[in-house]
């Protein structure tokens, strides 16, 4: 067998030891060697403390316990995200994960439900989301324990301290071979034959050689933008937001569900883990100036801070490719899209998740890395679409940056999925990519996008009995939440920081 | 709210309109929306016959229909999968077997297993490790459990005119109305039928026009931009003979195509007779000569009955304009290669049922159901160049050129990704997954190049012994599964029963 790849992974944040961990533990040392460069001095940019619940799947393909990462990162769970003041002051909205209506009925539940409205029915679509309900009355199970049909309409994700997560992926992936160096980058040294990165000379004088390059460097992007040359897709003229103040405060409420609460210049954050409140402030300076944000966000705080307000800047958009020559991106020095929907560490998951099956030898096949790139490309505009629907259909007139939302031409894509929602509530599905048809219609639904009809389909059953229906449907859901634990409480018994063992199966018998 | 949606005429004839009409009932009319048909003169001929892939036991659940009468009314034959020889000069034929596993959550499916069992010499055909393709071989019908982690499935081979009775007589029982005509007229007034005028002078008037005329596209080739992309420069076959031959005894579980000089030739066994197609590029040779040379590529000999049609293969840029929507071969044709005939058909009127119009104003579904419905051909186009692309009959003029010829980007990458790492990208609206694909590339002589480095992480003896078990199994399976003739004894005898219970 020939010899291991060498791959070399810049960067040790979050994408580093992600990228790090996962080679390590999929890929035996007889096929690759994997060294980490990082350096203390340089701080870690830490977003995503909100996470999707593909994370799962992550952790699971790696061999994490999932109490003993929590317990580490001080973790709490998500069941969506809540959204504040978006489609309209005062307006409340909870994208769940998790479909709305029974398990296997979502490609007519909402048509029957628009129906029943356009019938005299007062309700929510979120009244009849399980993730929902149990996420406004701050209750938590995990959905595997039980096996009725109502308790498997919802999934779930997880709120933990990114820097945590990181220290303890460390962990495991020294653990299973990974060698760190510490050290900053001094000078990329290229093959003149080939332009492919032959090695990091490092500060100290070491020269780091690799097959492969995994760039984690951040918004730096130091291999693949800079080293490489690789340009840059600008998404800003969607997504205007290019700062955001990160600032910790007390603990208080344990909601299982990340806040966005829309702002006069952009939007604020709060996402709530065992030791502390993650709150930040995502805003775009052309509406409003940095002193004048970070006040902002300050006033806003419902516990005290516990630090100064730290700024991050930041441009939409993504690198043209994220696999050039022998150097695929991870993380952030690959793109960028502001964390409203939690998916910067989902970003980073799918690049590692799509390079494994795809690494390649010491040689780049070229069909392997089109391949990757086609893959991360399609992930980006998927999201990159999602997140524009939230500013697109807002109505708010109350600000300037709302305003600018509302009248913005969106991407040709989201533009006929709007429209054809709008005439038809039907929303198209598609294989690859983040966001199933049940969170284009929350946001949809939630954003004040009420479909002009519905599907004939859903005309088939006299009016009452759908009224019935719908409403014995609902009072059921809210009888099985409230049987349903706290979720404080089941964190304490599942996977509290201060536990010192795993929880045993009497105690997380309800 | 625009005004709904009151009248829809499904316009065409045998199986594709009863099909469309069956569904109708039982989706929208339950919401007052009448369904009518207009019966066209059947394209069939005694001869045709249906080879349906395991798809469309879902759909007949969905509209209620009893599979046991295929069995006895339709002289259906269950399949396993197709076997193609001669593709591939000296190679052995394979089976491409209906396998319907689930891909692994992980994404490591035994086919990466396979790959590098092959690279470190192991001898056992890929076709082996298919629990479909080895019940084929053995001559048995898949009926495993659905929850089993291997899973099969059979698919259908029908006598076409019995199968279109049996739809319209369920469809028509169970209260469409239907009217036998010919079209006089189609009146079109901008982008909408106004009104289909019959040759009784009958002018039939509906909100929404289903047109289910095959490739007559008897509705939908008068609407505005909805001509034809044509496909030939991909696909060079434009001849297509049917014909019989007397039933194969014991029935095999499987269709056979092979592959010949200027085309290839399918024998589809029925429980009655043997259905024979020939598609063919008739630049390559002429219908006499081939009806000559028929007897000996099909080793069988072959009835007085052979018909000879031309084949026309390509796209609507529209399936959908207007008030008209095309399903199955009104929307787009391919050859019968891989047996998908009848699934264009249900694929089109399931996306015709999520996409049901809300009213009869406008119908922004329309681009929506084009782009799906062109993405289904396109992936099954691609399925079925890639049996001409990877073909290696060398000295063969016809054959050459199939493989020295380009083929789209789509398939391309498909074929360029399998190579480099045993991997097959799938779009959306893909008729056949990861398995059948594997399938046919490996059957047809494409070995990857590579493989998942995560296999490397199993030890080997582990791994032979999960090489080794999952051959096991399959011998265990298959085992269990009844031969094709006791299957449709069975389905028969279930049948008596229940008319008897039912007195």
């Amino acid at each position: 067998m020939s010899e291991p790849l060498d791959i070399v992974i810049l960067g040790g944040g979050t994408a580093g030891w992600m990228a790090a961990t996962a080679l390590a533990s999929l890929i035996p040392p007889t096929r690759c060697r994997v060294r980490l460069v990082e350096s203390e001095e340089i701080g870690i940019v830490g977003v995503g403390e909100a996470t999707f619940p593909e994370i799962r799947n992550f952790n699971h393909a790696i061999g994490i316990d999932e109490a003993e990462m929590m317990r580490a990162t001080k973790a709490a769970f998500k069941l969506g995200i809540q959204f504040v003041d978006w489609g309209f002051k005062g307006s409340n909205y909870i994208h769940p994960f998790g479909v709305h209506g029974p398990v296997g009925m979502d490609h007519i539940f909402h048509h029957r439900w628009l129906r029943a409205r356009s019938l005299g029915l007062k309700s929510e679509l979120q009244d009849y989301s399980f993730a929902a309900q149990a996420a406004r009355d701050c209750r938590f199970e995990l959905p595997e324990t039980r096996s009725t049909a109502l308790d498997c309409a919802y999934t779930y994700a997880y709120h933990f301290d990114a820097g945590l997560y990181a220290v303890y992926l460390r962990g495991l992936a020294e653990q299973r071979g990974v060698v760190r160096t510490e050290g900053k980058v001094q000078d990329v040294v290229h093959d003149p034959e080939t332009g492919n990165i032959r090695s990091l000379l490092l500060e100290s004088g070491e020269t780091i050689s690799g097959d492969l390059f995994i760039d984690c460097s951040g918004f730096r992007s130091l291999l693949l933008g800079k080293a490489l040359g690789v340009g840059w897709e600008d998404w800003s003229k969607w997504l205007p937001c290019d700062r955001a103040f990160a600032v910790p405060s007390e603990r208080d409420e344990l909601s299982p569900y990340t806040r966005s609460t829309a702002m006069e210049a952009g939007w604020r954050w709060r996402i709530p883990l065992q030791h502390r409140t993650g709150n930040g402030y995502v805003f775009s300076t052309s509406f409003i100036d940095e002193d004048e944000a970070a006040a902002s966000l300050m006033r806003s705080l419902e516990t005290r801070a516990l630090a100064e307000p730290r700024m991050l800047k930041f441009q939409a958009g993504r690198r043209l490719v994220n696999w050039e020559k022998n150097c695929v991106a991870v993380g952030l020095a690959g793109g960028f899209l502001e964390p409203l929907e939690s998916t910067s560490i989902y970003l980073i998951q799918v690049a590692i998740m799509q390079l494994v099956p795809l690494l390649p030898g010491k040689i780049v096949d070229p069909r392997l890395r089109d391949e990757f790139n086609r893959l991360i490309d399609l992930q980006y505009e998927r999201i990159r679409d999602f997140l524009i629907l939230h500013y697109k259909l807002n109505t708010r007139q109350d600000a300037e940056i709302w305003r600018y939302a509302a009248a913005m031409d969106v991407p040709e894509s989201l533009t006929r999925k709007i429209e054809l929602f709008r005439h038809s509530a039907i929303i198209e599905r598609y294989r690859d990519g983040l966001f199933p048809p049940t969170s284009w219609l929350s946001v949809f639904i939630g954003q004040g996008l009420i479909p002009e009809s519905y599907s004939p389909l859903a005309d088939t059953m006299p009016g009452e009995s759908l009224i019935s229906h719908l409403d014995a449907f609902h009072a059921d859901l809210l009888d099985r939440v409230e049987e349903m634990r706290r979720h404080d409480r089941f964190i304490d018994l599942y996977c509290g920081a201060e536990r010192a063992t795993a929880p045993t199966a009497t105690e997380m018998r309800l | 709210m625009t005004r709904r949606i009151q009248q829809v005429v499904v316009v065409g004839a045998d199986a594709p309109a009863w099909m469309a009409a069956a569904a109708l009932l039982r989706s929208v009319s339950g919401a007052g929306i009448r369904v009518r048909v207009v019966e066209l003169p059947t394209l069939l001929q005694p001869v045709d016959a249906h080879s349906a892939l395991p798809e469309l036991a879902g759909f007949h659940h969905r509209i209620g229909l009893d599979e046991d009468l295929l069995f006895s009314l339709c002289k259906a034959v269950p399949v396993a999968g197709r076997r193609f020889s001669n593709w591939s000069g000296a190679a052995p034929p394979f089976i491409h077997g209906y396998d319907r596993a689930p891909p692994p959550a992980a994404g490591l499916g035994f086919t990466q297993l396979w790959i590098k069992g092959r690279q470190n010499g192991l001898r056992t055909d890929f076709e082996n490790f298919s629990l479909a393709s080895v019940a084929a071989k053995a001559g048995r019908v898949p009926a495993a459990p659905k929850d089993a982690e291997l899973h099969a499935a059979f698919g259908y081979n029908l006598d076409a005119a019995a199968y279109s009775a049996l739809l319209r007589q369920g469809t028509i029982r169970g209260g469409v109305d239907s009217k036998v005509g010919t079209i006089a007229d189609v009146e079109i007034e901008g982008d909408r039928i106004v009104s289909v005028i019959l040759d009784d002078g009958e002018r039939v008037e509906a909100d929404l026009f289903v047109d289910a005329s095959g490739p007559r596209a008897a509705l939908i080739g008068r609407m505005p931009g909805a001509d034809v992309e044509s496909w030939r420069e991909w696909l060079p076959c434009d001849r297509m003979l049917v014909a019989s031959a007397k039933a194969l005894k014991p029935l095999p579980a499987f269709s056979q195509i092979s592959a010949f000089r200027h085309g290839w030739i399918g024998l589809f066994p029925l429980q009655d007779r043997t259905a024979v197609v020939a598609v063919y590029d008739g630049r390559e040779t002429s219908d006499e000569a081939l009806l000559e040379d028929l007897p000996a590529l099909a080793k069988m000999p072959i009835g007085g009955d052979a018909i000879v049609s031309d084949l026309s293969q390509g796209v609507r840029r529209r399936a959908w304009v207007g008030n008209c929507v095309a399903i199955g071969e009104s929307a787009f044709s391919l050859e019968p290669l891989d047996g998908a005939q009848l699934h264009i058909v249900h694929y089109c009127i399931s996306q015709l049922m999520t996409l049901f119009p809300v009213g009869a104003g406008a119908f922004p579904e329309a681009p929506l159901y084009d782009r799906i419905i062109r993405r289904l051909a396109v992936n099954l186009r691609d399925f079925q160049l890639a049996h001409y692309k990877l073909n290696r009959r060398f000295d063969m003029p016809f054959w050459d050129g199939c493989r020295d010829a380009p083929v789209p980007e789509t398939l391309q990458r498909k074929l360029d990704v399998f190579t480099a790492r045993g991997r097959v990208p799938l779009n959306d609206d893909e008729t056949f997954q990861e398995q059948d694909w594997e399938s046919l590339f490996i059957g047809h002589g494409l070995m990857p190049q590579s493989y998942d480095p995560r296999v490397d992480a199993i030890p080997e003896q582990e791994h032979i012994a999960q090489v080794q078990a999952r051959l096991n199994d399959i011998v265990g399976l298959v085992e269990a599964m009844p031969p094709v003739d006791a299957f449709i004894a069975g389905a028969d005898d279930q049948r008596q029963t229940e008319m008897t219970a039912l007195g």
